[in-house]
């Protein structure tokens, strides 16, 4: 039988992957995608816990819905940025963004 | 259907029925009518959403005559905006839109800080965009919805309506951050801010939904509060989560990294607006977040802000020093002054709360001077380095009157706002027992003169020889360009509400001290015993004052 | 165990592994083009879980949002940003790695813990048409938000096409070429003209 324990368990995984990729990845597309692995991983919790816990009303679906359009809207303006960024700079290296480093 | 509509109808705003929608029942139960959602609370929201259409439409079919009225437009809006959030004040609305949004005192004056940042940021920004050569109408269309999601925070008690409007104003000022484009600082800041924004915002989310499960299932704050029980480690690592959260917004070390990159990098009006206006509804997330959802974990959440407070403090203050550049200066410093500001948060009493609101109203006109000046020397000399201010006194008195009172203000020097915001703060936390703060917050408020008064220094420099490249070269200030008399305005403005505000701070104060007392999810009394309270703070800090604040009176 | 409840569990163990597996595979995978594709994959496992925790709707909404729409727009920006990146290999760059790794692990392991041991206030499933009862909250006590989310929604759209739109009509240096008014630091100005020769030579 399925459980919500294990549906946290894969929520949790995949959002420390999420945080693994974000801080270890040196392309800004690439620490982008981190970025939606952990609001999936979010999703994933609220799902889990509007079927096991608030299964009449769902609001957890709800709020995932919201996730889900927001994390759309910040994916296109991430996207605008690094090309507006890779027009001025030719490189999405994340290291080499240091410019205003003191 | 209309039958069911008219019985579900009278229940009120409350009764919102569980719609068990098993098949069995019927399923047009969704569709009934559910009461009032008292939209009136809105008002002010909708006047903002209303003018950035205008903007919009305006920019869009406009030729390039409509296009110079987008910045009156948009202050118009703001001030109509205003104008109603006043209204709201005799009339406040402690529930709104069936539970999700409320607009009691508290919220009010927040949303009037984050409307009076915005007002100020469109008199900044009109010279500065022109100059630019930036897309103008865009501009203020983020600035609109900017201050919209930080409106709408402000009020918000409800988990969803937390996190759409947080990312209304977040992704707003990603976008207002990189708006000088071709600008590979401009760009490198809204990155940073988008990357670090984001992730902040995920953790957040992750918190939110361990929320969610705790309580079984609720979203409203309230709700959370009352149906978690003890939560033990999940709720433990929820209200890290959320700190984490809701830090980023509030600059408060550890969460600062993106703070001087991105004020840095960008305009100087959006640094403005995201120093004060997104701080301000930061400020209204925490005090409603904190208060509302973990009242069992009062402790916990003190301790643990506590620590960021002095964090906070010590490190915005001591690496202020360090700079060479305004803006960069300004940033370390608006990361100090949001560490005193925590100080009222941690003291948790109701003068803790009443001088975190009137610090914030003292830190608006303050901070937004200090950036009105930054902005006008910018725009003439290209430059807003330090060492280039020197000797601006013989070239521009106005101009560093205005910087100078700002900063010495900033720095907490009597008889001037700033002073008495602080004064407050820590006679608050004090009071509390939060003496370790109080006592971190003294010293590094000293220290923050020093910063302060070493600029005001390099300007008022009296040899001509020590005159900088910048100054010598300095043109005449011509006020009839495009945007400057906006600027004027706002110049002279900020310039009396720093000066006044302090002297006159009774009724700011006693306004901040009513607004806590009549929002209930403080639980403070709403009896009218707030002004014995709050005439002996007032008689106390006079007495304590001594002859400055009456030389500054006379 | 039923049929059923045996079907589902393998079913989950399936999704979930190709859901991990993919995961890792975009943070790891050499290339940044295997990544968005994997990426990908990543979404449509998520929506098979999805279904598997009764919401239909959400579920549908994951595919064609994420896979239709974010998915197509990070490998869009990929072929725009296309070129071959070697970047230089850094000092310390496996601690760094290493260090994240164990503080990831670390993370893992109390959030596993507290899964485990939170004694979640578990409730008997009830079978609800989601989109219906979704619909009431949207135009009921979620009608703000839903109404706030327009206005997001029409600002992201105003705000990326202006900052990723090409100007062809670039302004002389100085007045009005979109850039700070206050000039950059030393040795910032040479850094960026050497990105600038980088982007003129290439």
């Amino acid at each position: 039988m399925l459980q919500l324990q294990f549906f946290l368990v894969v929520a949790a995984v995949l959002f420390c992957i999420g945080i693994y990729g974000l801080i270890v990845s040196r392309n800004a597309i690439r620490v982008l995608m981190s970025i939606e692995l952990m609001l999936n991983a979010v999703n994933l919790n609220f799902m889990a816990f509007s079927n096991f816990v608030d299964s009449a009303m769902i609001r957890g679906q709800v709020f995932s819905v919201f996730v889900i359009t927001v994390a759309a809207a910040e994916a296109a303006v991430g996207l605008a940025i690094v090309l507006g960024i890779y027009r001025n700079r030719a490189t999405i290296d994340m290291e080499s963004f240091n410019l205003l480093k003191w | 259907m209309p039958e069911a509509g008219r019985e579900t109808g009278n229940r009120g705003m409350l009764a919102v029925d569980p719609p068990h929608l098993s098949w069995s029942s019927s399923p047009m139960d969704v569709f009934a009518p559910t009461g009032n959602l008292y939209a009136g609370a809105i008002w002010p929201e909708v006047v903002v959403t209303l003018t950035l259409l205008l903007v919009l439409v305006v920019d869009l079919v406009g030729g390039s005559a409509a296009r110079k009225s987008l910045p009156a437009l948009s202050i118009f809006g703001l001030i109509g905006a205003l104008v109603t959030l006043v209204l709201q004040w005799q009339q406040p609305q402690l529930e709104s839109f069936l539970g999700s949004f409320a607009a009691d005192p508290i919220s009010i004056l927040f949303r009037g800080l984050v409307v009076g940042t915005a007002v100020l940021t469109v008199m900044m920004a009109e010279r500065y965009i022109a100059q630019s050569g930036a897309p103008t109408g865009e501009f203020y269309v983020l600035l609109l919805t900017a201050t919209l999601g930080g409106m709408f925070l402000s009020g918000a008690t409800d988990l969803i309506l937390v996190f759409v409007s947080l990312e209304t104003l977040g992704i707003a000022s990603y976008l207002m951050a990189g708006y000088t484009k071709r600008d590979p600082r401009s760009s490198e800041a809204a990155l940073k801010y988008l990357l670090i924004g984001a992730s902040s915002t995920a953790i957040f989310l992750y918190g939110m939904s361990l929320l969610y499960g705790l309580s079984g299932g609720q979203t409203k704050l309230e709700a959370i509060a009352s149906s978690m029980g003890d939560a033990g480690l999940a709720g433990i690592i929820a209200l890290v989560l959320c700190i984490g959260g809701i830090g980023f917004k509030l600059a408060a070390v550890p969460f600062h990294q993106w703070t001087p990159d991105v004020y840095e990098g960008s305009p100087t009006p959006v640094v403005a607006f995201l120093s004060v206006g997104s701080k301000a509804a930061g400020f209204a997330l925490a005090v409603r977040f904190l208060a509302t959802v973990f009242p069992a974990m009062t402790e916990e959440w003190r301790a643990v802000l506590s620590v960021l407070a002095i964090l906070t403090m010590i490190l915005g203050n001591v690496v202020a020093i360090a700079q060479t550049r305004l803006k960069r200066l300004l940033a370390y410093s608006s990361i100090g002054q949001a560490g005193f500001v925590l100080i009222g948060l941690v003291a948790g009493t109701e003068a803790g709360y009443a001088s975190l609101i009137f610090y914030l109203m003292v830190y608006l006109v303050m901070n937004l001077g200090a950036f009105l000046c930054v902005t006008l020397f910018s725009l003439k000399t290209g430059t807003d380095e330090i060492s280039e201010y020197s000797g601006l006194y013989q070239k521009d008195p106005f101009l560093t009157l205005c910087l100078s009172i700002c900063l010495l203000s900033l720095g907490g020097l009597p008889p001037l706002a700033g002073f008495f915001g602080k004064l407050y703060l820590f006679w608050a936390g004090w009071q509390a027992g939060a003496y370790t703060l109080v006592l971190v917050g003294l010293v590094t408020s000293v220290i923050s003169i020093y910063y302060y008064v070493r600029v005001v220094k390099t300007i008022v420099v009296k040899e001509p020889q020590e005159m900088s490249v910048s100054v010598q070269n300095y043109p005449e200030t011509n006020w009839q360009a495009e945007g400057m008399q906006a600027l004027r305005v706002g110049l002279v403005l900020t310039l009396v509400a720093t000066i006044f505000a302090g002297i006159l701070s009774n009724p700011l104060f006693t306004l901040s001290t009513q607004a806590v007392e009549q929002s209930p999810f403080l639980g403070f009394p709403t009896a009218q015993a707030f002004i014995p309270q709050s005439a002996r703070l007032q008689v106390a800090v006079k007495g304590s004052l001594g002859s400055s604040a009456q030389t500054g009176e006379g | 165990m039923t049929l059923g409840e045996g079907v589902q569990l393998v079913t989950f163990v399936v999704l979930s592994a190709m859901a991990i597996g993919f995961a890792l595979g975009v943070v790891w995978a050499p290339s940044i083009v295997y990544s968005g594709f994997l990426l990908g994959g990543v979404f449509l496992s998520m929506a098979g879980l999805y279904l598997l925790l009764n919401a239909d709707f959400v579920a549908a909404a994951q595919v064609l949002i994420y896979v239709g729409a974010v998915n197509v727009l990070i490998l869009f920006a990929i072929m725009l940003v296309n070129r071959r990146y070697t970047f230089a290999p850094l000092k310390l760059g496996w601690l760094r790695n290493g260090v994240t790794a164990v503080v990831c692990l670390g993370l893992f392991a109390l959030l596993t813990a507290m899964a485990l041991n939170t004694p979640w206030q578990l409730e008997p499933i009830q079978p609800t048409s989601s989109v219906l009862v979704m619909g009431g909250h949207f135009f009921r006590e979620y009608l703000l938000p839903f109404e706030l989310a327009s206005v997001l929604l029409l600002m992201a759209l105003i705000g990326a096409i202006v900052l990723a739109r090409r100007e062809f009509v670039i302004p002389q240096a100085g007045e009005g070429d979109l850039s700070l008014l206050e000039r950059a630091r030393p040795q910032l100005e040479s850094e960026s003209e050497r990105q600038a020769e980088l982007v003129s030579t290439r």
